[in-house]
Formats: structure tokens, C-alpha cells, sequence
């Protein structure tokens, strides 16, 4: 099967936060307010050498956010992306603490400033849950992998920086731009 | 004509405007560096996002990946070991070793040893401990250990529920710790004859050169002192790092620290639960009559002959021996 890997290609990232918006209207009701799974950051914002990526969990093939889990509700995929069970969340937040990435968020509604279920980007590939289903889309949102399609996110890119798919293929594409253009490292992969 | 000198001029007064800011910048630019850009990212540069979540506007955090490895390998074992282990450890060597009797039996003269308030701290810290080791470990290191033999849906409930007890229980156990570690220290000072209790292993060692030994000990022997200062130690990083853990609205730590704190924590209960597996097993089986210490807050007076010689000689010299009604 395929590993499903993020690239975003840092000369092409226009920081007009369409993936963002791309994320949070595909998977609507599952993002609760205040939770964004994916976020443009700008590097040196209007000076020389101004870089924007957008980021959001990764889908690591050594994940540390499963690694410190007590909880042990991720998983990984047939197509190597991470996903989360929130029925077994218990709000630690270690995930969150773990990942190099910041791609794990919780909502602050508790008491004693406790967390609620962690969320973070699932690939547009739902969760535990039946494809489609109800529950699926309440607690994770998009199933869109389950159709035969990428995510929204990298879908709707407008300059197609980011791009979204194996990564053998993704990094091809990178690689065939580079061989017109060079900036061979302005990946962020 | 007219018209094109004027472009001209405005094209040369505009060029050499542009100069003129660009000699106000001494720095000579440099070619943007991807490389550098990585490396920058890597060493964990901020930049700007309009995202409000946590730590969103720095892309990549590093820290040691070897965190994981240590939490996955060596303290979730070593809490199963500590707790598990110990309790193994300490049957076998009782049942080998035998326990310590009274040489003389119960006298049946009861004297007064701790008061009301103090067993009371005692097991504010103590309950609550107990039940802190085992969600504890629960969280360290029941996916390990537990997960794999139970269904899905028990092992979720299990650990929330696990989760909401451990953070429950931290408040009267770090009340209880405060307490012993202020109001006792007093009586844990270390002495002289606090090294030759050691040498015979406090005379709890039934056979070899060590049989039928008594070491001096004060109100409070070698051994308890060590468990003392272990447990005020230890209890104040763990607590410390909890505090971090259970309010990161309040404390604000980085993730690093969280990361930190999360290992010192499992580090300190490795230690305190294999003192407490120790300290329960003297107290209830090893040490005949030690037990009703921490019940009526009595002992009996062969049990403080034999156990603690020098403070019974205290209190029986200075006229602060009180017996039982």
C-alpha cells in the first residue's frame, strides 16, 4: 500500500491560508471552535528570505505522539497515515508535548484547566469508525481517503505547494520542479 | 520634449532616491539560503500564523527523541518492576529470612508513640499514595502490560478512569506530604549510630554474623530516616512535576518541560513505590508488632525496647513515657 506524506514546497507557499480554510470547511462540525488543524506559518514575516509553510501533523513513520500515548488510541493506518481513537482519549495531552509539530490540540473547557479530546489532522481519512458514518464525521469529520480522494487541504491549494499523496509521487512531482527551477531543499516533507 | 526630460529627471532623482535608502543598510544581503532556513527551523524559529492554538507559530520543536524510548522502555518496566518486583523480592526473603519476632512477646503495656493528628497525616499521605501508584501505573505502563489481555472498550474506561482518580488524589497526597515532611523531620535527623544500623542491616537479618542484633536506634531508625529524606525528596519533585502536568493552563511550561516533567515524575514514583512496597512489608508483616504504630498510635513496650532502645530510654528518663489507659 501507499504512505500517504504532506509536502509543502516553501517557493511556492503563498501564505493565503487557503489549505487552512480548505480543512476547516471540510471537516466542519468535527473542528471545534478554536481548533485548526493546519496553520500557514511565515518565516522571517517581510524581511529577505520570507518563507511560508503550512503545517499540520505529518503522519510520521516513527509517530511520538503513539509512542507516549497512556492511552495507546493511535493507530496507523494500511496507508501509513496516523489516526486517533477519541473514545479512548483521556485529555493528558502528552501528544501534544511529544509531537515535534504541534499538531495535536484540545479544547480548554474543563475544570482545573483539563483538557477535552485531542484532535488533530486525520489525513481526510475519518477515524475508527464505519466509512461515513455518522459518529465518523461528528468526532473526526472528512473521510475522503475512503473515496479515492486526497485531502481537501492540499486538494484546493491554489499554487499546489502543497501537495498530498504516496510519497514516492509526491516527491517526484517535487523533484521534477526542482530540476526546472533548483532550490532543491525549499521542501517542508 | 519638454515632457521627456521631465521623465528622465524623475527617473534619475527616483534612482538615486532608491541609493540613497539603500546606503542607510551598511549589511550586505544575503542570498537566501534554503539550507540555512531548515537549520533555523530545526533549532526552533518562530514565525508568524494566524492560528491562536498552542504553540502554532513554531513549526518544529526539538527536543532529545530519546524520551520516548526511556518512557516506553525503562520507566514503565521499571514502576512494574518496583512494584511487582519488590512485593516478590520481600516474600522470598521473608520466607527465607523469617520475620522479626518480639524476643520477649507482647508485654502488653502499651506506650504512646504517635499522637491522633499525626496518623491522621499519615494516611491522608498513605491512601491516597497507594492509589496513585496503581493509576500511575496504569498510565505508564498498562497499555504495556495490561491493554493487550483486556477488550477495547474496558481498557478506555479503565484508563479515564484511571486519569480522573490519579488527578483526584494528587491533592491530599501532596497535603499529606507536606505535613510528614514538615512536622516530622525533626525526629529523621541523621546520627552516628545511624551507621552501625546499617552495618547489621538493622538487625533484621536472622541467620550469619547478623543474628540476634540490635542496633541503637533513636525515635526513628536508620532505615525509617532513610525512607524519610527519600520520600521528602522525591515526594517534592513528583509533586512539583505533577502540579506542571495537572495545570499547563497556569504553569504555561514548554513542551520540553512537560517532557521533563513527565520523566522526573515516573522516575520519582519508581522510588517511592519500591520504598513504600519496603516500608508496607515492614510494617505489617517483617516487624511484629510495628503495625498497631499507625492503628492506636500505641506500641508495645518490648516492641520500642527492641526496636527503638535509645528513645525509650529518652522518654523514660525525661518523664514524657505515657502508658495506655
Amino acid at each position: 500500500m501507499a504512505t500517504m506524506k504532506f509536502l509543502c514546497d516553501s517557493k511556492r507557499c503563498i501564505e493565503c491560508n487557503g489549505c487552512v480554510t480548505a480543512c476547516k470547511n471540510e471537516n466542519e462540525h468535527a473542528l471545534e471552535w478554536g481548533i485548526q488543524r493546519r496553520r500557514v506559518v511565515t518565516i522571517h514575516d517581510g524581511e529577505r528570505g520570507e518563507a511560508s509553510i503550512s503545517v499540520a501533523c505529518m503522519h510520521c513513520s516513527d509517530a511520538p505522539c503513539m509512542a507516549v500515548c497512556p492511552a495507546d488510541c493511535f493507530y496507523r493506518t494500511e496507508d501509513g497515515v496516523i489516526l486517533h481513537n477519541k473514545d479512548k482519549c483521556i485529555g493528558c495531552g502528552y501528544c501534544l508535548y511529544a509531537c515535534p509539530f504541534g499538531a495535536p490540540q484540545f479544547k480548554k473547557n474543563g475544570a482545573f484547566g483539563s483538557r477535552g479530546k485531542m484532535d488533530k489532522c486525520t489525513f481526510c481519512s475519518g477515524g475508527p469508525e464505519e466509512n461515513h458514518s455518522e459518529a465518523e464525521r461528528a468526532k473526526y469529520g472528512s473521510n475522503r481517503i475512503a473515496e479515492g480522494k486526497l485531502p481537501m487541504c492540499a486538494e484546493l491549494c491554489a499554487t499546489k505547494a502543497l501537495l498530498a499523496g504516496d510519497a514516492e509521487v509526491v516527491s517526484n512531482v517535487f523533484r521534477e520542479r526542482v530540476a526546472y527551477r533548483g532550490a532543491d531543499n525549499a521542501a517542508w516533507k | 520634449m519638454n515632457k521627456l526630460f521631465t521623465r528622465i529627471g524623475l527617473a534619475f532623482v527616483l534612482l538615486f532616491s532608491a541609493l540613497s535608502f539603500a546606503a542607510d543598510k551598511p549589511a550586505p544581503e544575503q542570498p537566501v539560503d534554503n539550507g540555512l532556513l531548515w537549520a533555523q527551523l530545526k533549532d526552533g524559529a518562530t514565525g508568524y500564523t494566524t492560528s491562536q492554538s498552542e504553540f502554532h507559530a513554531m513549526p518544529i520543536n526539538h527536543y532529545d527523541l530519546r524520551v520516548l524510548e526511556l518512557r516506553s522502555d525503562w520507566l514503565a518496566p521499571g514502576l512494574m518492576a518496583a512494584l511487582f518486583g519488590m512485593i516478590i523480592i520481600f516474600a522470598l526473603f521473608i520466607m527465607v529470612n523469617g520475620i522479626s519476632k518480639l524476643h520477649h512477646g507482647f508485654s502488653g503495656k502499651m506506650v504512646h508513640r504517635w499522637s491522633k493528628f499525626d496518623i491522621s497525616i499519615h494516611w491522608l499521605g498513605a491512601i491516597p499514595c497507594l492509589t496513585l501508584i496503581l493509576t500511575g501505573l496504569t498510565l505508564l505502563a498498562g497499555r504495556f502490560f495490561l491493554q493487550p489481555f483486556v477488550s477495547e472498550g474496558f481498557w478506555a474506561s479503565f484508563v479515564s478512569i484511571g486519569k480522573q482518580i490519579h488527578n483526584i488524589m494528587a491533592f491530599p497526597f501532596m497535603l499529606g506530604w507536606l505535613l510528614m515532611t514538615l512536622l516530622w523531620a525533626k525526629n529523621q535527623m541523621p546520627k552516628m549510630y545511624d551507621v552501625k544500623w546499617f552495618l547489621v542491616v538493622g538487625g533484621y537479618i536472622n541467620f550469619g554474623p547478623f543474628k540476634g542484633k540490635h542496633p541503637d536506634a533513636g525515635f526513628a531508625n536508620a532505615g525509617e530516616k532513610m525512607w524519610f529524606w527519600t520520600f521528602a525528596l522525591f515526594g517534592l519533585v513528583i509533586s512539583a512535576s505533577g502540579l506542571l502536568l495537572i495545570f499547563p493552563n497556569v504553569f504555561e511550561p514548554s513542551r520540553t518541560m512537560s517532557l521533563i516533567s513527565l520523566v522526573l515524575h515516573g522516575v520519582s514514583a519508581i522510588i517511592i513505590c519500591a520504598f513504600s512496597i519496603v516500608h508496607i512489608f515492614m510494617a505489617t508483616v517483617m516487624s511484629e508488632g510495628g503495625m498497631d504504630c499507625m492503628i492506636s498510635g500505641y506500641c508495645d513496650e518490648n516492641w520500642a525496647t527492641q526496636h527503638h532502645n535509645l528513645w525509650y530510654d529518652e522518654i523514660k528518663a525525661n518523664g514524657t513515657l505515657q502508658y495506655k489507659d
